[in-house]
């Protein structure tokens, strides 16, 4: 499996600014081309929309690489409350600037299950979200469209970038 | 192996067994006192050879108490069956049959924490899928999906704007559930 | 763009005119996700006639962000209010702006696909069988 689908191990001694990047250990990230810039992507596959994910960098012939930092978070799938310290500390260990991807229903807002007795309802109740990219699950195009919204908005200054 | 034969092997093996095949599926009805003698006989019985685990559950049967249905199945003969016996909701508690099967394990641990049966010999009942410091347990037929209630339900209006003439409950909540 | 299947499940466009706030649709969505407000207004028919009440839509909205694109929406609606578009580009910056209302909904019909022809090799739908045979003994 191409992608990193849990979370980072805890190496305290880690300064989160670190500049010396490079010794962020095991983030496979893939390397996705949006407008004019290149966005490296941690995708945090949860649930069924890993797969669109997974769909989205053959689509993109994108190519994943080993250790690399990665720039956008994208959190696919069914968030559950047990899985919501994991993400929230995952999202604590990436470097400066990032941003986060809330693809599909369920990371969204809860989506089908929020009404369940153990789903966060949405990845924003944890994390700042930039892009929220609609469907259930999205096509992988959607994701595309979605990385393309992102780079428009630190392309408008928006985000920090 | 046919499934009436097996239904007759298991009845044969275990005492007090009752069975009933429904579209072909055989379940077969066991005292919760000799649940771990059912499953040890019907895995070791060459003719049974109920040897894989598939999967244990609970149904919550409300006044009835609980029923654990364990699924076995055998790769050598290519039949399978489902063993279930009841407990009563007073006093959810059975024999634990990690000892039978070790795949049991995690699914008594699933099956603990989701309706509160107790499984008495298991090596390690910690929950496995909720998050720590969840109360009650969510699988039982009286846990109430709060959320539906709490949140306004936009079927409740009737077409042209008017309130409902009776009270639209959503789906899942009780009757004589309260209002927050 | 790639070359999406027919009825492809993208988005989902109201047809005002067709809608009458029967509210099946908000009834019937697993996920709560469609908000329908409407009232009641008298209508005197031009031409004569007695006044009929008509119920008039203030707001149809459709929530995205919780939207499972099941289609039971759809499949319910007796009037044929609602179609199926397979535009999927409408990520958005905040959640809320993934809440559609009636002018969005709207937009979205020009995107709507014709429907795809029947198959040829499948079952006569009952009404032009029944229009066969009562015109097989003519």
């Amino acid at each position: 499996m191409w992608f990193a689908t849990r979370p980072l191990a805890v190496q305290p001694q880690r300064r989160r600014n670190d500049p010396d990047r490079a010794h962020y250990p095991r983030s496979v990230a893939t390397r996705f081309p949006a407008g004019r810039f290149t966005l490296w992507v941690l995708d945090v596959g949860l649930a069924c929309c890993a797969v669109e994910v997974v769909a989205a960098s053959l689509r993109a012939s994108a190519e994943p690489v080993r250790d690399h930092p990665a720039d956008v978070l994208v959190v696919a799938g069914t968030l559950t409350d047990t899985m919501a310290p994991a993400i929230v500390r995952l999202y604590a260990e990436l470097p400066e600037p990032k941003h986060v991807i809330s693809f599909g229903a369920c990371a969204d807002c809860g989506g089908p299950y929020w009404d369940s007795y153990c789903v966060t309802k949405g990845v924003d109740q944890l994390v700042p979200v930039d892009v929220y990219v609609p469907g259930c699950p999205p096509r992988p195009e959607a994701l595309l469209d979605g990385l393309r919204v992102l780079a428009s908005r630190i392309d408008a200054g928006v985000l920090a970038g | 192996m046919p499934v009436s034969s097996l239904a007759d092997r298991l009845v044969a093996l275990v005492e007090g067994a009752a069975p009933r095949v429904e579209f072909g599926r055989l379940t077969v009805d066991v005292p919760a006192a000799g649940w771990v003698a059912a499953a040890t006989a019907a895995r070791d019985d060459p003719q049974t050879d109920l040897s894989c685990f598939d999967w244990l559950s609970a149904v919550d049967e409300l006044d009835a108490g609980f029923d654990v249905v364990l699924s076995v199945y055998s790769a050598t003969h290519r039949h399978r069956a489902l063993l279930r016996t009841g407990v009563p909701r007073s006093q959810p508690r059975l024999d634990s049959l990690v000892p039978v099967f070790a795949g049991a394990d995690w699914h008594e641990r699933e099956t603990h924490e989701m309706f509160g049966i107790e499984f008495s010999g298991h090596p390690g009942l910690a929950p496995l899928l909720l998050p720590p410091g969840f109360e009650g347990h969510p699988l039982r037929k009286d846990f109430v999906l709060a959320a539906r209630v709490a949140k306004a339900w936009p079927g409740e209006k009737e077409p042209g704007g008017d309130r409902p003439r009776r009270r639209a409950r959503p789906l899942g909540v009780p009757e004589d559930w309260e209002q927050p | 763009m790639t070359d999406l299947p027919p009825r492809s499940r993208g988005v989902i466009a109201l047809l005002e005119e067709n809608c009458t706030s029967c509210m099946l649709c908000a009834r019937e969505c697993p996920d709560w996700c469609i908000f329908i407000d409407s009232h009641k207004e008298t209508v005197e028919p031009p031409g004569g006639g007695r006044p009929r009440q008509v119920n008039v839509l203030d707001r149809f909205a459709i929530d995205f962000a919780l939207c499972m694109y099941c289609g039971i929406c759809v499949e319910v609606c007796p009037f044929d209010a609602l179609f199926w578009s397979p535009e999927y580009g409408y990520a958005a910056g905040d959640v809320a702006e993934l809440t559609h209302e009636r002018d969005q909904l709207r937009e979205w019909l020009g995107s709507v696909p014709p429907p795809p022809a029947l198959d040829p090799t499948g079952p006569v739908p009952a009404e032009v069988e029944r229009t066969r045979s009562q015109r097989a003994p003519g």
